[in-house]
């Protein structure tokens, strides 16, 4: 076997890094980062809805987020990108549906584990802000919340990961990311799907593989923790 | 009121969908637990290059989305393949089996359901790794000084303890294994995402189609959901000391 997939690979690479800008690598970079951040603000949310709230609203929150829960992404994908425009009344461009759908399970997922992280700060966390006079809101945010987010944020990780491999679904509604591309290049020269597929594999590993390294490891050394 | 239901013959349709969609995950759920637990298996070898390799399988598929990955099988391997072999597979043969005749599912499913195993072993193998590194040392050092073997020591005494520890985040995969049988539909196997699809282009009712094949979808992942809970509750008894 030799290298000529290689060689086209080259020849394309710009178009596959931009596209017709924005587009490609680049595009999948924006949209997992547009829905990483979405999702972690929406995480944040439901996670404290689910411990502050209770009774009926509860309820409800625990439905919704267990239906994201429960569908493929695709189909939220279809729900958004063919639903959104007819409820809004409005053209919406597909990368804004793909990246609502991938907020939306993302924040879903993320909700569960800021939830989890709550509630696993011991008791005596809240009762001795409280008794300093906090006021809920406070000691959510200065006393809980931080504690609960650096706990949990090897699951974030988890689920920045797997948001990032989401983006390639995009390619379902024809948005122009890096799979897409990439399967454009293939159509055209149609010889060498072997090489450049690996290629893409290649490409979203190390774009998620230095995600989880960067998070997961670097905290270890104490880079981004306050000396003691 | 009722021409804006689904006509019974969509209806039909996406029921077709949802049974390849059962097939398919079933059969990557067999598959891969059983790839998986090969896999690990094999990590907990003391030799270094099976080790190394077990785990750059991990990486490599926990990594990368799927969809690339179903790409890769179906243009890249599929490419490879010689001709005869697949205009063999395209025919669609029947294979005498004993009793009955099995129709050989189409080439599209073939390679959707070698995709999805292959991406799903690596998450449960990883399942399976958090189960036996929960399992305490002292549990394989006990057994060790009992005079049994390494590998008996994992087969009486390691494995059964965490097979407990691993089969609830099991369940959870396998309620992904049918989620992401949802992306088949790229390479063109005829599951439920790609039926409602069809549905939505012939007959206009974009929300009642979706509304059906997402009650589908929570229908199956509650099902598996129940029954993984019974058999918790009956079989492992966990929380039970």
């Amino acid at each position: 076997m030799d290298f000529k997939g290689f060689e086209i690979i080259w020849h394309n690479l710009d178009y596959l890094i931009f596209g017709n800008f924005p587009g490609g690598i680049v595009l999948t970079l924006l949209m997992s980062f547009a829905a990483i951040v979405f999702s972690t603000i929406l995480g944040i949310f439901a996670g404290v809805g689910l411990t502050v709230c209770d009774g009926f609203l509860r309820k409800l929150l625990v439905i919704v987020l267990g239906f994201l829960r429960a569908i493929p992404v695709i189909m939220l994908i279809f729900w958004t990108y063919f639903l959104l425009p007819v409820l809004l009344n409005i053209d919406v461009p597909a990368i804004t549906t793909v990246i609502f759908a991938l907020s939306l399970i993302g924040g879903a997922y993320i909700g569960h584990s800021v939830h989890a992280g709550m509630v696993a700060i011991g008791k005596e966390q809240w009762q001795a802000a409280f008794s300093l006079g906090f006021t809920k809101t406070q000691v959510i945010i200065f006393i809980i919340l931080p504690q609960a987010l650096k706990m949990m944020l090897p699951s974030f990780v988890n689920q920045w990961v797997s948001l990032i491999k989401d983006t390639s679904l995009a390619y379902i509604v024809g948005v122009a990311e890096f799979t897409f591309i990439a399967t454009q290049i293939n159509n055209r020269s149609m010889v060498y799907p072997t090489e450049i597929f690996l290629f893409v594999i290649m490409v979203y590993f190390i774009i998620c593989a230095t995600l989880d390294f960067t998070v997961s490891v670097l905290p270890k050394y104490h880079l981004f923790s306050r000396k003691k | 009121m009722y021409e804006q239901l689904l006509e019974p013959r969509y209806l039909w349709w996406l029921w077709d969908g949802f049974l390849v969609t059962m097939a398919i995950s079933f059969l990557t759920i067999i598959f891969s637990t059983t790839l998986g637990f090969l896999l690990v298996i094999a990590q907990q070898s003391h030799i270094k290059i099976i080790k190394g390799v077990v785990i750059g399988y991990n990486a490599i598929f926990r990594y990368s989305p799927l969809l690339p990955q179903l790409f890769f099988w179906y243009f890249g391997i599929g490419n490879l393949l010689p001709i005869e072999f697949k205009l063999w597979l395209f025919d669609e043969p029947e294979i005498q089996l004993f009793l009955f005749t099995l129709k050989m599912p189409s080439f599209e499913f073939i390679i959707g359901l070698i995709g999805l195993t292959c991406y799903s072993s690596a998450f449960i193998a990883e399942e399976f790794r958090a189960g036996i590194m929960g399992v305490s040392n002292g549990q394989e050092q006990a057994s060790l000084a009992l005079g049994l073997t390494r590998w008996q020591s994992m087969r009486f005494i390691i494995l059964p303890q965490s097979f407990r520890i691993a089969f609830p985040p099991l369940i959870g995969q396998y309620m992904n294994i049918i989620k992401n049988s949802s992306l088949t539909m790229a390479i063109g196997v005829l599951e439920l995402s790609y039926v409602s699809r069809q549905v939505e282009t012939e007959s206009l009712k974009t929300f009642q189609d979706f509304a059906v094949a997402t009650f589908l979808y929570i229908f199956a992942i509650v099902i598996v959901g129940t029954l993984g809970n019974i058999y918790q509750s009956k079989y492992l008894q966990i929380g039970k000391v």
